[in-house]
């Protein structure tokens, strides 16, 4: 891709697979369409692509508030909705592979927002999915135990729970296993992970650099 | 072991995982190249030969640190700090 002069006439028979680029100046993310391109933008490209790829090449700025929005509640989906669908996929498989991961690697012991609640901070990030998740773990698999802070815990390997009343039955089978030592970190420490770099991909779903190109 | 496994209830009960618990850095490793690599490359289509870059180059940069402390600990320090 050559950068034309602004003092330089026009070629006399352009290729249909060389875009005709514009004065950088003049380029607005509103007036850009697929055929149009950037100079700048264009040789910031790390790779060689070919001119005719290059015509698929859109600048992606500005921020978005509906990218915002939908990167949060899910991640990835900011960026899918910015036309980088590869980008949003990727996202989302590392994210949610990463936060579910943690869960079958640690049981779902490690998402509480009750008794390891600095780490469920990082866990939070990661959206609703880690919410719902929280809240099914305390309702749906703890006891009713009024003797503990809160009135909640798990399970004793040696007791289950009852459906109804949600309190403790001796000699039944509890509904998730508390897990311990290493395992119990390892755990923790992907699903809080997962939840930092969604962080980092909402705002960059939210306020792209302006020197990527965006390509579905 | 195969009660212990027909027991096994996936995302409610832990892996068990206790005596291989160092390969996670793998499958660690691997998501955060993911998330990494699709926010900060620029063109797709080098996404997963990137990916595997990162990875391998994080988990030999365990295993490195890992294998410097070790050798720190046990012969260097007890020349600084004998007992």
């Amino acid at each position: 891709m050559t950068n034309l002069p602004t003092n330089m006439p026009p070629p006399l028979s352009p290729t249909p697979a060389t875009p005709i680029s514009a004065a950088p100046s003049s380029v607005t993310p509103s007036s850009v369409t697929p055929s149009s391109v950037t100079p700048s933008s264009v040789t910031q490209s790390s790779d060689a692509a070919p001119a005719s790829a290059q015509a698929h090449l859109v600048p992606d700025t500005g921020f978005d508030p509906a990218a915002l929005i939908l990167a949060i509640l899910l991640p990835g989906l900011g960026h899918f909705v910015r036309r980088q669908k590869s980008r949003g996929v990727a996202i989302a498989v590392g994210v949610l592979g990463m936060f579910f991961g943690g869960i079958l690697i640690g049981g779902i012991d490690v998402v509480d927002s009750r008794e390891d609640r600095i780490w469920f901070l990082g866990q939070a990030m990661v959206g609703p999915i880690a919410f719902a998740t929280d809240y099914y773990h305390q309702s749906q698999l703890k006891v009713v135990d009024p003797s503990v802070p809160g009135n909640l815990r798990s399970a004793y390997p040696n007791e289950g729970r009852n459906p109804i009343t949600h309190l403790p039955v001796p000699g039944g089978k509890p509904p998730n296993t508390k897990s311990i030592s290493r395992i119990n970190e390892l755990g923790t420490l992907f699903s809080t992970i997962a939840g930092m770099l969604n962080l980092i991909v909402i705002i960059d779903a939210a306020f792209p650099s302006r020197r990527r190109l965006s390509r579905a | 072991m195969l009660q212990t496994l027909l027991a096994y209830r996936p995302f409610l009960d832990p892996l068990p995982l206790d005596n291989a618990w160092y390969l996670l850095v793998v499958p660690l490793s691997l998501g955060v190249a993911m998330v990494y690599k699709a926010v900060r490359i620029t063109d797709m289509r080098s996404y997963p030969r990137q990916v595997l870059i990162m990875s391998a180059q994080t988990v030999a940069a365990m295993i490195a640190l890992g294998l410097g402390f070790f050798s720190f600990v046990e012969f260097v320090l007890p020349m600084i700090a004998p007992r």
